[in-house]
């Protein structure tokens, strides 16, 4: 059971992007995938997504680039985690109707899947990327 | 973020086999049966949870499995270990240990996420998803009595 690199990277991209922008300094996708030693054509795909969710904002033109789109404190792992990774939950069955021949109420199974997620996405939610950021000063300024 | 299907059945199948032992071997094909999945790929996952000393094969007319402890003393997280390997979310996401970004998120995040749910398939017995079980199926039946 594992995290998808598509929700690793975004919550790196918006760690990233709390380390070496603001609204005033927006950062290039093109300095965050040399720092981050990552493809700059896949992390375009996962910053798309969190634009999406309104988690990071973008800005065409010579001061365009990235920057988060809400303070640090108010952006969630879970929710970075929730634009990005598409199967968040240990079980399919838990966000959408799968025919796995038995009813639900009847399953032997269904409550530990369900209270292993809760787990997962509280644990998710308390933290925040202003956490992340503070837990890793000694990023090297490029 | 999934559980393999091994991990999801072998333990939907592990609770049925258990609700309805009765200080006797219980056909893997009755529980087959009963939880429409496949003879062969049980008797697959079953030979697993043989090795891992969770349940034994009983020969005869009358063979099938049986656990091989008292169900409160099986906890789900040996159960999804012996399917499943140990349980770990990101478990490959400390390579780089040399990046303080995801060295943050080991330390804030997954390790987190993998201590609590950790704790949680510990504190869990086969005996309680049992006994859930049994409820739920009292509750449908007498629903279907109204």
């Amino acid at each position: 059971m594992k995290v998808s690199t598509k929700g690793r990277y975004a919550l790196e991209i918006a760690a990233d992007l709390a380390m070496h922008s603001d609204s005033e300094h927006r950062e290039s996708l093109k300095n965050i995938a040399r720092r981050r030693g990552l493809s700059e054509k896949y992390l375009e795909r996962i910053v798309k997504m969190l634009s999406r969710a309104g988690i990071i904002s973008s800005a065409r033109g010579v001061r365009g680039g990235y920057c988060l789109a809400k303070d640090a404190r108010e952006i969630t792992l879970l929710e970075i985690l929730e634009a990005s990774e598409g199967e968040l939950a240990p079980v399919p069955c838990l966000t959408r109707e799968t025919d796995c021949g038995i009813e639900c109420g009847q399953c032997p199974t269904r409550e530990v899947w369900g209270e292993m997620w809760e787990i997962i996405k509280k644990t998710a939610g308390e933290v925040t990327v202003a956490d992340l950021q503070s837990q890793a000063p000694s990023q090297i300024q490029i | 973020m999934r559980l393999s299907t091994k991990g999801r059945y072998g333990l939907r199948a592990l609770v049925d086999l258990a609700a309805h032992e009765e200080g006797e071997a219980v056909s893997l094909a009755r529980t087959a049966q009963r939880q429409k999945l496949s003879l062969n790929y049980l008797e697959q996952v079953f030979g697993m949870l043989r090795r891992a000393g969770i349940v034994a094969g009983v020969k005869g007319s009358n063979g099938g499995f049986r656990l091989t402890r008292d169900m409160d003393e099986i906890t789900v997280k040996e159960v999804l270990e012996a399917l499943e390997g140990e349980f770990s979310i990101a478990e490959d996401a400390g390579e780089d240990t040399q990046d303080p970004v995801r060295n943050a998120l080991r330390e804030l995040l997954w390790d987190e996420i993998d201590r609590r749910v950790d704790q949680f398939l510990q504190e869990k017995t086969l005996g309680s998803l049992v006994r859930e079980y049994r409820r739920n199926l009292e509750k449908d039946a007498a629903m279907d009595s109204i």
